[in-house]
């Protein structure tokens, strides 16, 4: 599954690249993440707005 | 387009915007000619062979198609500016000087185009004759005065956005058009590294049409159903929101499928892949948030026991509506054909991206500027309800018909090169005659040949229509 | 009164579409620069030292370049002077390229300059392909060095009348529509002796680029059935 490093220059992101959509995964979970953050931010506004 | 009925706040603004719309128009039927010269050189290799070459055709074709979407996505700025923010835009006169300047411009680097055509190979004809980049052939002098009608477009548009009511559509539009302007600068230098080349290269042109456009069309269908329906705002502008995160969220680093093969590393495989096998979502969103509201005021009407239409602009209307889906078929399910690495491999490069590029700009982007085009007309001939013509239904069916049949036949054309010429023979010089004499792909391309002529009939009436549906009696007044 | 839904909230949308586009634009400029440093040009040096760069100096002119499968990377990848058996280039067999090897780094250089402006300005990408990318009016040029019409065993060689690849690649850019090979026939765009011998050098260096695999299986194909 995770294969042996053969990118011709060494880099970040070429080694996360080396499992199975480890790079992607990795990159799509540190965008939408925050969002979580952001949810409850605005929850908490709407519900002071709501009282 | 006459501008007799352009009265109160935004007058100034709105007539600019016909004349954008206007010199649009005459560049959309330029485009539609040269690319039939090209349909006709696949067919009969021999057609002004030496006199106006495929390579002159194809660069007028795609430079003209270029050229008049940024004229009517100005245009149609121009003209939403006074609706959105109340206000005449702000420094209205230099806009029109730059219309002049930009249109002067283009018409000189169309007749450099086509009368001299190539120049020798040194700095001087990059300078002034063309930069041989595919989209952006535009010389550099050329670059610097549209950088500089950008600039003056972008103040317009936020001097006024910041002066009058800055609804959320104008703020998307002044976010989204600073970058769509910004980008243009990553296409003008020269370097000797072909792959360093197209690597910026493709910063313009994929962050235009498959970013900052998108999200460009999607302000414009709110500020349609707004404007056509009576949609409401705080609904349509939440669609908008979302559709800008998706949109940017998948279109910003989906940018990597374009770097699978120029040289760029292997990780864009990866990236490349899966972010902008995510970009049809957003387009998919677009053609449910349209249906959506289209439903919901109609059925807010039905129930108050009005048996009308909600719609205030039909031909216009449909246009909007058949970009919906449009972008959504030829930019979301065509562009989604060939975007993994494994598939791309095999399609880089052959039919089936002029396939998906002719359906994607028209459905994306040509739909919803006639569409807007038809706004304006109704606009200046102060209608109240706009319905369709003979000719603008005979308009819309041909070129929409034109077009699909056009993309099958580029379609099957594609698949007889990639089966062919890349997974058969190995791409080779030989390897691509052989693909390209097969009989599927001669067929193909003289299907493709009388598409292109019956969009160009559509063209035709199109034009027609503009030119005397303001006076038809079938509108309300 | 109902409970207002995050989801539907226009706040917390709008704040989504400025994190997410921020957040992406900094990592597309990240990985830009992590490419640039991988794509740059390579130099005479790296050459002369065997390291292999996904773009090499102008210099590569200067050897033997072939395009074989490397058996680790599972694709085929441009070899430079020599295979040592496990898909990396030795950089040591040498090759003429219009009578010289010994094209010096400035010469080289200049050569590929002329040969990339000669390729815009000729307009090579409105009817081409490179590295996959223009018209597709005719054949893609990326490996078009490589490709078995040039070489001794295709017939382009004896149509022009030159006995190397470069020669009658440089003959046939001058007077292209004097050697048709199919009723669609390339134009003839002025191309003087200087620009076609630059033009050669750029497809040549366009020939050593790592392109991850594309186009797969060039020239391997002999004999296969006819596509028709």
């Amino acid at each position: 599954m995770f294969e042996p490093f053969v990118d011709v220059v060494p880099s970040f992101f070429g080694w996360l690249n080396q499992g199975p959509l480890t790079l992607t995964i990795f990159l799509h979970t540190i965008i939408i993440l925050p969002m979580i953050w952001i949810y409850r931010q605005e929850k908490k506004r709407i519900e002071q707005e709501e009282n | 387009m006459a501008s007799n009925h352009l009265t109160g706040i935004g007058r100034e603004s709105k007539q600019l915007a016909t004349w954008y719309f206007t010199f649009a128009a005459i560049l959309f039927g330029a485009q539609l000619l040269f690319g039939l010269v090209a349909a006709i050189q696949y067919v009969m290799p021999a057609f002004l062979f030496e006199v106006l070459d495929f390579s002159v055709a194809r660069m007028l074709h795609i430079n003209a198609l270029v050229v008049w979407m940024v004229f009517a996505m100005f245009g149609a700025v121009y003209w939403l500016l006074p609706d959105e923010t109340g206000i005449e835009t702000v420094g209205i006169k230099i806009g029109k000087l730059l219309f002049w300047v930009f249109a002067a411009a283009i018409v000189v680097v169309v007749l450099v185009y086509l009368f001299i055509q190539v120049g020798p190979a040194d700095e001087m004809s990059i300078w002034f004759i063309h930069e041989g980049r595919e989209y952006i052939e535009a010389p550099r002098w050329a670059d610097f005065g549209i950088v500089v009608v950008a600039l003056g477009f972008v103040a317009n548009l936020f001097l006024t956005g910041i002066k009058g009511k800055q609804t959320g559509i104008v703020t998307v539009l002044m976010a989204d058009m600073i970058a769509f302007s910004g980008l243009y600068l990553c296409g003008m230098f020269f370097t000797d590294n072909i792959s360093m080349d197209q690597y910026w290269w493709w910063w313009v042109i994929h962050l235009w049409v498959e970013a900052t456009w998108e999200v460009y069309v999607g302000a414009l269908a709110a500020y349609g159903l707004i404007t056509m329906l009576g949609a409401h705002r705080k609904v349509v502008e939440m669609w908008l929101w979302i559709e800008v995160t998706m949109l940017f969220g998948s279109g910003i680093l989906g940018l990597g499928h374009h770097y699978f093969w120029i040289g760029t590393p292997e990780y864009w495989w990866e990236i490349g892949a899966l972010f902008s096998a995510l970009e049809p979502l957003p387009l998919v969103a677009m053609f449910i948030h349209v249906l959506y509201d289209w439903g919901k005021t109609q059925g807010e009407q039905d129930a108050q026991g009005k048996e009308v239409s909600v719609i205030r602009n039909k031909p216009a209307f449909t246009w909007f509506v058949l970009n919906a889906f449009g972008n959504f078929l030829g930019a979301g399910i065509w562009g989604f054909f060939h975007t993994l690495p494994q598939v791309n491999l095999y399609t880089h490069g052959t039919q089936f991206t002029s396939a998906h590029g002719h359906l994607a700009f028209y459905g994306a982007y040509a739909t919803i500027l006639v569409g807007m085009m038809y706004i304006a007309i109704q606009g200046t001939n102060g209608i109240k309800v706009m319905n369709h013509t003979k000719s603008s239904i005979w308009a819309v069916s041909l070129l929409t018909g034109g077009m699909m049949g056009m993309t099958v036949a580029l379609t099957i054309a594609g698949y007889v090169q990639v089966l062919v010429s890349r997974a058969q023979m190995g791409a080779t010089w030989a390897a691509y005659f052989d693909g390209q004499s097969g009989i599927w792909f001669a067929q193909a391309m003289d299907w493709r040949l009388i598409m292109g002529v019956v969009m160009f009939a559509g063209f035709a009436l199109l034009a027609k229509d503009f030119l005397t549906t303001g006076k038809a009696p079938v509108h309300q007044r | 009164m109902a409970k207002r839904s995050v989801w539907s909230d226009n706040r917390f949308w709008q704040r989504s579409a400025a994190w997410i586009t921020g957040f992406a634009s900094v990592l597309l400029i990240w990985l830009t620069f992590d490419t640039m440093a991988q794509i740059t040009i390579g130099t005479d040096a790296d050459i002369k030292n065997g390291v292999t760069k996904r773009v090499p100096a102008p210099t590569v002119i200067n050897y033997k370049i072939t395009y074989e499968m490397s058996t680790k990377r599972g694709h085929e990848v441009p070899i430079i002077g020599g295979n040592d058996g496990q898909g990396m280039s030795l950089f040591q067999e040498k090759e003429l390229f219009f009578g010289r090897d010994d094209w010096s780094e400035e010469e080289a250089a200049e050569l590929l300059h002329l040969g990339k402006l000669g390729s815009q300005v000729k307009n090579c990408m409105n009817c081409h392909t490179l590295l996959g990318n223009g018209a597709y009016y005719a054949p893609d040029l990326t490996k078009a060095w490589l490709d078995p019409q040039w070489g001794p065993d295709g017939s382009m060689q004896a149509m022009t009348g030159k006995n190397t690849k470069e020669e009658a690649m440089a003959e046939f850019l001058q007077n292209p529509s004097k050697y048709p090979t199919h009723a669609r026939q390339m134009p003839n765009l002025g191309i003087t002796a200087e620009e076609a011998k630059g033009l050669v050098a750029f497809l040549k260096h366009m020939s050593s680029i790592d392109t991850n695999g594309f186009p797969r299986n060039f020239g391997k194909i002999e004999g296969a059935v006819h596509g028709k």
